[in-house]
């Protein structure tokens, strides 16, 4: 039995709703001190929703929180602090332009007025030793690693006392070596009483770290168990509430000839940073490219590059054989380039504007669309209704803004508007991102489908499984340039792993 | 050297000092503003309320400091008008900056009409620092000026401090930075951002209320004549740093004393076109401090003109 | 405590109700700053709607001033909507003037009238628009801060205007006064109500104007390669769209619009060049452009709208001694409640208390 001196943190009946879902339905989830305990559950389950009413960020409609005892009101993120909680999210709550030593004492209520660098670096550097690890106090969070930066966020939260650490989805963006590092560290605290919540949907570590997990499906509770006495395969079924995860049929099919090469590439970044350093790449009709690495070491600005939305200053770009180095995206659409951003409401849509004037963003110029200088806007009208049908959309009015529809329609009328008219090159980035399940499949069947037709895939991914599943061959990115291409049918994962972390070199 | 060339540049400096003052105020409390991601574009209207409402206090109350003080009080609240319509309820902070700007011209020209050209009997008077002000060369352009001039010395060194080595700073600069994170860090984003407003509305209030209660101690419509839009552009070119502010300001201080100078010199060169001398330098000013801004990376806090919401999904 | 939540749609009657209660709360900032002033605010509104709609002439005065704000708004609903911020009007409706006025002063004085005042009308276009592609410029190739840029060109136009008007341009007989010398008959833009009135031809230019940028918005390519630009830069890039050339086209039409508006006005109403040319016009279309939710068609009502509490704010600074002011603190608080309640078209909001816990 469990006594209530044991429990460090009860949430019962929390129910938080959102325009259109409820994110939670009356959620119970119970933490013991000293624990690890994997919240599990797939995009959209309502795992991050849960966190953030922890962390005070969300206030629940319904439901209490009771921590150690004592029924608590949780305001706002500085409450949960008092109550020793701390939450480390999937986007780093850290300022850029600020130091280390900065970004650990803001909003620090038990600093004093005038910063004491030296002191502060001190216990920054105690911390970190105690957990085995280093980190520069004086470094500007935008001159360190993503790993790095997750290691502040973690010396933040001990700086500030959290007896509870909430680790949102906190792998997603390290190296598998990188992962195994963290969860020394996470082991390390729990060895020093501290309890630990560890959200995922990634069914492996959970099973590795935790000690136990509770489940999370469409905002509903699916139930705690012992990680000791369960299998992967039940954890699954629990996730997902059907038993098998799908297999993707695929043929094998003849390489193409080639459609897109990459030579040398060179590219800066938003911040003046050299991003592709002298990079290639070659994709074949009929061929889906899996580009895998760690977030940020250039995939963003390759699959501008292609897209014609980035000038490259060195390095030649060809499809079918055609220079196209620095043309205009408009050039690239005729050349039957095509592009799925990973933003889909920042680049690939634009939110306030109808479905049909989404529809119609990549084709209006074209003939069939316009009248002189105006737009056929009945033209354009059953050009839409044709995608909506035969994609399937669910579209609840064409003139209302597309920002209403679901994200897994918004997809496909991404993928329908880009894929639509004989495409030759499909570049995808994080095409499955925030997705449930069914939409998840319908993407990559769609990415299928188009490779057996002999369209040439550049499927750019953070999720290693993903690629895996469609990939036909994987190219490892670190650092602006592919350290390794290898064929996905006999992929090693750890070898992977190994070159995403740039410890691995060797070209194949 | 002739001598009485060397004393005339003097002159021309002190007047740098104190043109540059009414401007220094005002960006001093954009750079405050702004760093908070707040941007406020209603710094003229702010200047002329501190104006009129500053020369009021001292005329009707003989004591030109209560003048200055009022002309504080009544620009902040101005300021939190525009706090509210951006941060609580979010609006187009480019417009409602512009809409503070018609307001501060409509309001002080409908209750300063019957004031028009009367005169303060009592204006603010230099008070030379002692020892300091004996210095040659230095000692007149920099120590004999009056009280509000040294006040903004100081407030440049206290608001650098403040910003740079402080809690406070930190948490301002955060705020401005990155909002959502300054939240998820207890960081009381909305009040930051309304306290950094308001204190911007009182400087640009200071800054107006120095012209009427010191510089020239009379009412006219429109007195200030631009010098809130000079100052929204020194922001960019102060780079978001107080101690650049103060440079900019004198620069532009004496820009225009200059061409005061010149114009009562009674030199060939056109008035019309001295008086567009300070205009013309702020806008090649600003282009060239963009491209700086833009080639070094530094400066613009990043969520400037975006609100804040929490809860939104 | 506020409490917003976010909506998918906004309802229409939101959209109608949130200017209409803006308007009266305007009118209601503008009776208390009056009433300070012990000034009777009914007494006021009651001579500014006389002022402005007590008779055939005084109505036929505020379209005259309603004219160069339907110009000039048609040209802001357009920029804006790109999120272009383009407060210069006052400064491209004064080289709008200056330019369309040198040749009613300087050009050949045997042409054709109607091909003379082509030309002016033309000459005044360019004149703004190429004031407005300045700025478009800086804008697009160093990202210089459109607002502060157009701002400063608004000081150096109005000083370049004093410059011509105490230098060459000034008239030998004007005794000193910064006055051109009058138009000659030729250089006249037509007026078309019998006298005193002094509504012209500019009217239909205005109505057009509006018409056209209504459909460019609606209709055309540009206005939807705009819109997309206005919601979605990196939207527009992805789609093709040519950023810089979309933001300097609608800004040399804004631009041109408000020029046309400056010579029209000069050579129409005033018939002479001087200081004075009425050039705050420029930021009372800002705000008569923001009212009409960027709708070109519907800024033409509210430009005759705004246009009366001008027409009017003149007549009682005339007949009661009310300085003119009262209508910037009536437009601003107008402005200010409109930008406030644009937060109900977006949110739900709601006034939620404290839960005890």
């Amino acid at each position: 039995m469990e006594g209530q001196e044991q429990l460090m943190l009860v949430m019962n009946n929390i129910t938080k709703r959102f325009p259109g879902i409820m994110a939670n339905n009356h959620v119970n989830f119970a933490l013991r001190k000293g624990e690890i305990h994997a919240l599990l559950g797939e995009n959209g389950a309502g795992k991050s929703t849960l966190m953030n009413v922890l962390d005070g960020i969300y206030y629940p409609d319904e439901g209490e929180i009771v921590i150690e005892g004592d029924r608590v009101d949780l305001r706002s993120p500085l409450d949960s602090m008092k109550h020793g909680i701390g939450m480390i999210h999937q986007h780093f709550m850290l300022v850029d332009s600020l130091s280390v030593i900065e970004n650990v004492i803001l909003g620090l209520e038990s600093q004093g007025f005038y910063i004491n660098k030296k002191s502060v670096a001190g216990r920054i550097k105690a911390i970190a030793t105690k957990y085995n690890f280093r980190v520069d106090p004086y470094a500007k969070i935008w001159q360190l690693s993503v790993g790095e930066q997750q290691r502040v966020e973690i010396i933040k939260t001990l700086f500030k006392g959290a007896r509870i650490l909430i680790l949102d989805e906190p792998t997603s963006v390290l190296t598998p070596q990188e992962s195994e590092e963290l969860f020394g560290i996470l082991r390390e605290m729990k060895s020093e009483g501290k309890s630990i919540i560890f959200i995922s949907h990634k069914l492996g570590e959970v099973m590795s770290v935790s000690d136990r997990i509770t489940v999370l499906r469409k905002g509903r509770l699916m139930g705690t168990v012992d990680t000791a006495s369960i299998t992967e395969r039940e954890l699954a079924k629990m996730m997902i509430g059907r038993d098998v995860l799908f297999r993707l049929e695929r043929g094998d099919i003849e390489q193409g000839r080639e459609v897109l090469r990459v030579e040398d590439a060179q590219a800066y970044n938003d911040r003046g940073i050299m991003a592709l350093d002298k990079l290639s790449i070659a994709v074949h009709g009929g061929e889906i490219v899996g580009v895998a690495g760690v977030a940020g070491n250039g995939q963003v600005e390759l699959a501008e590059c292609i897209t014609g939305l980035r000038h490259l200053v060195g390095g030649h770009i060809t499809v079918e054989g055609i220079d196209v180095t620095n043309a205009s995206p408009c050039t690239l659409v005729s050349a039957g380039v095509n592009y799925i951003p990973a933003d889909r409401l920042g680049v690939g849509l634009v939110p306030n504007l109808s479905t049909v004037e989404n529809a119609m963003l990549r084709k209006y110029k074209q003939k069939s669309m316009r009248r002189g200088t105006f737009i056929d806007y009945g033209a354009a009208c059953a050009y839409a209704d044709g995608l909506i049908e035969k994609f399937d959309i669910a579209v609840p009015l064409k003139n209302a803004p597309v920002k209403v529809l679901s994200g897994g329609n918004m997809q496909k009328l991404l993928l329908a508007r880009e894929i639509d008219e004989n495409p030759r090159l499909l570049i995808a980035e994080h095409p499955t991102r925030g997705l449930d399940v069914g939409a998840t499949e319908f993407v990559r069947k769609t990415l299928l489908e188009q490779r057996d037709h002999g369209v040439a895939v550049l499927l750019i991914s953070e999720d290693l499984d993903e690629i895996l599943m469609v990939a036909d061959r994987i190219a490892v990115m670190y650092e602006g340039r592919i350290v390794g291409i290898v064929d996905a049918h006999h992929a090693d994962i750890a070898q992977i792993g190994l070159m995403m972390a740039g410890a691995v070199g060797a070209k194949t | 050297m002739n001598p009485t060339f060397g004393s005339i540049l003097i002159k021309v400096f002190a007047g740098a000092v104190e043109s540059g003052t009414i401007l220094l105020l005002p960006t001093l409390g954009e750079v405050l503003t702004e760093r908070s991601g707040v941007l406020n574009l209603g710094l003229e209207g702010l200047m002329l309320i501190g104006a009129f409402f500053g020369f009021l206090g001292a005329m009707k109350t003989g004591n030109p400091y209560v003048g200055l003080l009022l002309g504080m009080v009544a620009a902040a609240a101005a300021a939190a008008i525009h706090a509210f319509i951006c941060v609580t309820l979010r609006g187009n902070q480019t417009v409602t900056g512009l809409a503070l700007s018609i307001f501060g011209a409509g309001l002080t020209s409908f209750y300063g009409d019957s004031w028009v050209s009367q005169r303060l009997t009592i204006a603010i008077k230099p008070m030379a620092v002692p020892v300091l002000s004996q210095i040659p060369v230095l000692g007149p352009i920099f120590f004999s000026q009056d009280l509000i001039v040294y006040a903004a010395y100081i407030l440049v060194a206290i608001f650098w401090f403040l910003l740079f080595k402080t809690k406070v700073g930190v948490n301002l600069r955060a705020v401005g930075e990155n909002a959502k994170a300054a939240d998820a860090m207890g960081v009381n984003v909305v009040g930051t951002r309304y306290f950094w407003t308001i204190l911007g509305g009182a400087l640009a209030g200071a800054g107006g209320a120095y012209i009427t209660c010191c510089i020239h101690p009379y009412w006219l419509n429109g007195i200030t004549s631009g010098k809130g839009w000079i100052a929204v552009a020194l922001v960019v070119f102060a780079m978001w740093n107080p101690f650049n502010a103060l440079v900019g300001g004198f620069l532009f201080g004496s820009i225009e004393a200059l061409q005061l100078q010149l114009q009562a010199a009674g030199t060939y060169i056109n008035s019309a076109l001295l008086s567009m001398l300070p205009y013309i330098t702020t806008f090649v000013v600003i282009i060239v401090a963009t491209v700086i801004v833009r080639v070094r990376h530094v400066g613009t806090p990043k969520e400037l003109g975006i609100p804040y919401a929490r809860e939104e999904k | 405590m506020l409490r917003f939540e976010k909506r998918d749609k906004t309802p229409v009657r939101l959209r109608v109700l949130v200017p209409i209660c803006s308007v009266l709360l305007g009118l209601f900032v503008g009776s208390v700053v009056m009433l300070f002033a012990r000034v009777n605010p009914l007494r006021v509104y009651g001579a500014v709607v006389k002022g402005a709609f007590g008779s055939a002439y005084t109505f036929s005065e505020t379209l005259v001033i309603a004219v160069p704000l339907i110009l000039i708004s048609a040209g802001l609903c357009l920029v804006y909507r790109m999120k272009f911020f383009n407060i210069g009007a006052k400064g491209q409706y004064i080289m709008g003037a200056i330019c369309g006025s040198y040749l009613a002063l300087f050009g050949p004085a045997t042409m054709p009238r109607p091909l003379l005042l082509t030309l002016m009308m033309v000459l005044g276009t360019i004149g703004g628009a190429l004031w407005a592609i300045i700025p478009a410029l800086l804008k697009a190739y160093w990202n210089v801060n459109e607002v502060i840029a157009t701002l400063l060109l608004n000081y150096i136009a109005s000083y370049i205007l004093w410059y011509l008007m105490y230098g060459t341009w000034r008239d030998q007989r004007s005794h000193g006064f910064p006055l051109s010398k009058s138009f000659a008959l030729n250089a006249q833009l037509p007026r078309i109500l019998p006298a005193p009135s002094r509504l012209h031809i500019g009217l239909f230019f205005g109505l057009v104007a509006a018409g056209i940028v209504w459909i460019i918005i609606r209709k055309t390519r540009f206005g939807y390669e705009g819109r997309v630009l206005g919601e979605n830069e990196r939207a527009a890039r992805y789609a093709g769209i040519n950023v810089f050339k979309t933001i300097i086209i609608a800004a040399a039409i804004s631009g041109g619009l408000a020029g046309l508006a400056g010579i029209a006005h000069t050579s129409a109403v005033l018939r002479i060049l001087q200081l004075e040319i009425n050039s705050d016009y420029g930021y009372t279309a800002i705000i008569a452009a923001w009212l009409a939710g960027l709708d070109p068609l519907v800024a033409v009502g509210v430009s005759v709208l705004l246009a009366a509490l001008e027409a009017g704010g003149y007549q009682i600074q005339i007949v009661m001694r009310v300085p003119f002011g009262i209508v910037g603190v009536i437009e601003s608080a107008i402005l200010f409640c409109l930008l406030a309640g644009e937060i109900v078209t977006h949110y739900r909001v709601s006034l939620t208390r404290r839960l005890t816990a």
